[in-house]
């Protein structure tokens, strides 16, 4: 690996106040939150949605859902004003799902109710539990009451897996559901370590199946490996499952998870230690070049698991002093901000808006920033390496000893674009173009 | 009162079109009185998607929270103005702000109010629960015309100029508005006449008044803006589409703007030599032939649906199996019908937007080109050299579909591929055993039940992709017949083919 161009010298990047959030928070970061229900409902297999709205919020919602969840048909009753203040919302939704219904291969109805249906007033006694023997699954997501999109993807997929779960065979001694939306070769590499431990992983949810549902009712323990899937887990609790937060992310990450799922497996204490030591052993020898040493990265990201990378990264090397997120704090993001806060990072914001990240990129001068786009965009122009914090980590494995060889190496090349990005903003920014 | 249903929604609501109408302005901000989910699919999501920009920069929400719609927007509006206030983004910029579905829902009708915050602003009641996004644009080019244009117009001024011309419509959220701006405007002054102002794409709320100065106005679509065409009183023509319509198009504009006929007519014959050659030389040459032998369809916004069904059908005659325009007229097929009709049959080409791409995945009618020709989709289309519209739109079109017949014929061609594809004719059966029998030279007899069957299937498949359909359905046929060692090609054979894709 080349050697690093020393970049902001960690002495006088360091700012003198302490660091204040945006003043305003006018611009909130986040897609329209049930996008997420969307996400995780229309990948399923055979799930017929069916959207209960109006006309403006329908475009755009299966707008980003054929570009970001799946090729899926989508149906909807006409709202205006006549049918919305006419009582006929009931109605309404219920045409839809005998359209949804007439298609073939139906595992599931999600009916997605969103605001202007919720304050209208949709009740769900009111609606059919099932059509021809196709479940219907109402699922809530009035943008109003929601505030991020991830947090709606936990409602969407509680919603379903309430309805699915498997309920009655016993836990199988050993198999771990993983929640998070992850990289698919990431379930693999935990599988593959598990194995080593006398574990495995049985599904991971979000998934494309009604199956993968029911099946996580036989688990042992439930890995929620990113922090917001707060009724998810609490869906697997209620039926004697135990839970494991945080996720197995760097070296000391990895670690600590592997004996946290050993304990809630209730596996060989010996040979989890030994399994634990080794992905650690082979995490620190990687470590050992620092390969991210000198740089200030921001990270600002959507669904908390920008923690996980924060964490990454700092182990890397790397000083990350403001970390920010779209969900809100809970028990689940508890032990990530400990860890952050014990290392280095000053600032983790919840439910933050752009105004924050941009009082951050006053504060600390970064080297490169991994953000959402409204912020990586802000960084581009200000000739500061930047990419969409979603286009990086969905592409590469994240966890385990692979997953951050992968991520920390290709962070170590982002760094040193900075003359690719200078020349562009110089360009285009002179002779007052901008 | 029946419900009407709607499948994968293909016309957005007013409050969209009215602020990708008022997001063109730079001296303008707007204020949406909306959930966190309407700004953030608007401002930052869709439009990154349909016009390439990182975000709205000039669009705010009030981010309407659940108190709110129990107490109304007002304290949110209030203290959102005072936010942009304090950050400094309300300087040399006027206020707007427009309702959206759920704000209207919960009757919050901001027009005192705002009125009261700053004399200058304004409220704009968008009716996005009854009004699509064609009259929300035509209602706010006719806002910002009687609020910020004709109160600064002396009335009854004379245009500045004969040949001055504006060009009205093209603004966010419209499919391929640079390029076929760009050809507009070279069409317009290619004969004399100066563009005067793109409104509302170039324009801005302190440019507004000069709509006046102009003496014709081309109205870019006919889906929305000839509405404020009418209301400004002058000579207004719609953009042209195909050879022949634009060379009238450029006769009418001509008497409009009082050019010489003479300077027109050299336009038009220096066009021919230029713009409109390739469309000659491939008229003459055998690809045009391909035109009369396939079929297409369009779905697309009405100026679109008018213009390719006059340059494809009309002047290189190609079978236009059906349209539909948006606004949708009663008479042509809605979401649920077009997705029934591609899946019976697609045609040769589809015009449209993602639904269409859709059903077509759906159906996986493979022979099927599609080209992007509306929203909704992500689809870039920034550069000036991919018009519909006017003579380089002629030529344009004309030369991406030769290139798409000669990717189907490519994809005639045998290849021989590095890893052998799996057996045709189904998933191996369990009696199959050891590797599917190689093609054989032999001819296998047919039944007459499994002959008609395979004349069937090949109808659906467009016109030019048959001959490989039927070459490629035969052989994973007849393959299955000699695995399971059937004398004879069955009926039953022919569906396994098919449903396999052949």
């Amino acid at each position: 690996m080349a050697e690093i161009i020393p970049l902001t010298p960690g002495e006088t990047s360091a700012p003198q106040e302490p660091f204040k959030p945006g003043a305003c928070k006018l611009h909130p970061q986040t897609m329209c939150p049930a996008f997420g229900a969307l996400r995780v409902l229309a990948r399923i297999e055979g799930a017929q949605p069916a959207m209960v709205t109006d006309t403006g919020c329908l475009y755009g919602l299966t707008f980003v859902t054929h570009f970001y969840a799946a090729r899926k048909s989508i149906v909807a009753p006409a709202l205006g004003t006549a049918e919305l203040s006419g009582g006929k919302v009931q109605e309404a939704a219920n045409a839809a799902i005998a359209e949804a219904a007439r298609e073939q291969h139906v595992s599931v109805i999600p009916v997605i109710s969103l605001c202007v249906a919720e304050t209208a007033g949709l009740a769900e006694e009111l609606l059919p539990t099932e059509v021809d023997g196709k479940p219907v699954v109402l699922v809530r997501v009035p943008a109003y009451a929601i505030h991020s999109h991830p947090e709606a993807k936990d409602i969407a997929l509680a919603a379903v897996l309430r309805r699915f779960v498997d309920r009655q065979s016993d836990h199988e001694p050993g198999a771990l559901v993983l929640v998070g939306e992850v990289f698919p070769a990431d379930p693999l590499l935990i599988d593959g370590v598990l194995r080593k431990m006398g574990a495995r992983v049985l599904t991971t949810l979000p998934g494309r199946h009604v199956d993968e549902l029911r099946l996580a009712g036989r688990a042992a323990a439930v890995a929620a490996l990113h922090p917001l899937y707060r009724e998810t887990v609490h869906v697997l609790r209620e039926r004697g499952i135990g839970v494991v937060t945080g996720a197995p992310i760097g070296a000391a990450g990895s670690a600590a998870w592997l004996r946290a799922v050993g304990a809630a497996l209730d596996l060989d204490e010996e040979v989890v230690e030994r399994v634990a030591a080794e992905e650690e052993e082979t995490a620190r020898a990687f470590l050992v070049a620092q390969p991210l040493k000198g740089a200030t990265i921001l990270v600002s990201g959507y669904e908390g698991n920008e923690m996980l990378y924060a964490r990454l990264l700092i182990e890397g090397g790397a000083h990350v002093p403001y970390v920010s997120t779209s969900i809100g704090q809970s028990a689940l993001t508890a032990a990530d901000e400990a860890w952050l806060k014990a290392h280095g990072t000053e600032a983790v914001i919840y439910r933050k808006a752009i105004e924050d990240d941009q009082a951050a990129m006053q504060h600390w001068s970064f080297d490169l920033v991994i953000g959402t786009t409204t912020l990586a965009a802000y960084a581009k122009e200000r000739g500061i390496p930047s990419v969409y914090y979603t286009n990086i980590l969905s592409v590469r494995p994240l966890f385990l000893a692979g997953g951050m060889i992968a991520s920390l190496g290709f962070v170590r090349e982002l760094l040193n674009r900075r003359p690719l990005y200078e020349r562009m903003v110089e360009f285009f920014t002179a002779d007052g173009a901008e | 009162m029946s419900i009407q249903l709607i499948r994968d929604i293909s016309d957005t609501s007013s409050f969209w079109g009215a602020s990708w109408v008022f997001g063109c302005f730079p001296d303008l901000h707007i204020v949406c009185d909306a959930p966190i989910g309407c700004y953030n699919l608007l401002g930052m999501a869709v439009t990154d998607y349909t016009d390439a920009l990182p975000q709205m920069a000039n669009l705010t929400p009030t981010a309407i929270r659940e108190e709110d719609v129990i107490n109304g927007t007002a304290g949110a509006l209030v203290r959102t103005i005072d936010d942009l206030r304090s950050l400094g983004s309300l300087e040399g910029k006027r206020l707007l702000v427009i309702s959206t579905a759920e704000s209207e829902m919960i009757s919050a009708d901001h027009t005192r109010l705002v009125a009261q915050i700053d004399p200058q602003a304004r409220f704009f009641w968008s009716r996005s629960l009854e009004q699509d996004e064609w009259t929300g644009r035509d209602r706010a080019l006719l806002f910002a015309w009687e609020e910020y244009g004709r109160p600064f117009v002396a009335p009854g001024a004379a245009p500045k100029a004969p040949n001055l011309v504006n060009i009205i419509g093209p603004s966010l959220g419209c499919f391929n508005a640079p390029a076929d701006l760009y050809e507009v405007r070279r069409l317009i002054e290619g004969i004399g006449g100066v563009v005067n102002l793109v409104y509302p794409y170039e324009g801005s709320v302190a440019s507004t008044p000069r709509l006046a100065d102009a003496a014709v106005n081309v109205v870019l679509y006919r889906e929305f803006g000839a509405p404020l065409a009418e209301a400004l009183g002058r000579p207004s023509l719609f953009a042209p589409f195909g050879v022949f319509g634009t060379t009238a198009f450029l006769r009418d504009l001509g008497r409009l703007i009082g050019a010489d006929p003479a300077q027109v007519e050299a336009f038009i014959a220096r066009e021919k030599r230029t713009t409109l050659q390739p469309v000659w030389d491939l008229w003459r040459g055998p690809q045009s032939d391909w035109f009369t032998t396939v079929d297409c369809a369009i779905v697309a916004g009405r100026s679109y649906v008018e213009g390719l069904t006059a340059l494809l059908g009309d002047e290189l005659g190609m079978k236009i199996a059906w349209t539909s325009g948006r606004p949708r007229r009663p008479d042509e097929p809605d979401n649920i019908e077009i997705r029934r009709r591609i899946h019976a049959k697609a045609p040769a080409f589809v015009f449209g937007s993602i639904n269409e791409k859709i059903y077509l995945a759906e159906a996986n009618a493979r022979a099927t080109h599609y080209i992007p020709a509306t929203f909704p989709g992500p689809v870039v289309r920034r550069t000036t050299g991919t018009p519909f519209m006017g003579f380089a739109g002629a030529a344009n079109i004309m030369q991406e579909l030769v290139n798409r017949f000669y990717d189907m014929v490519f994809n005639f061609l045998p290849v021989e591929q590095v890893q052998a594809p799996a057996a045709p004719g189904g998933p191996p059966r369990a009696t199959a055993a050891g590797p599917p029998a190689p093609p054989s030279a032999e001819t296998m007899p047919w039944t007459k039940e499994a002959t008609e069957r395979l004349n069937a299937a090949l109808e659906q498949v467009p016109y030019l992709a048959r001959i490989s359909a039927s070459r490629s359905l035969r052989l994973a046929a007849e393959q299955a017949a000699r695995a399971r060692g059937a004398p004879e090609v069955t009926v039953d054979l022919v569906e396994a083919a098919i449903a396999h894709g052949g």
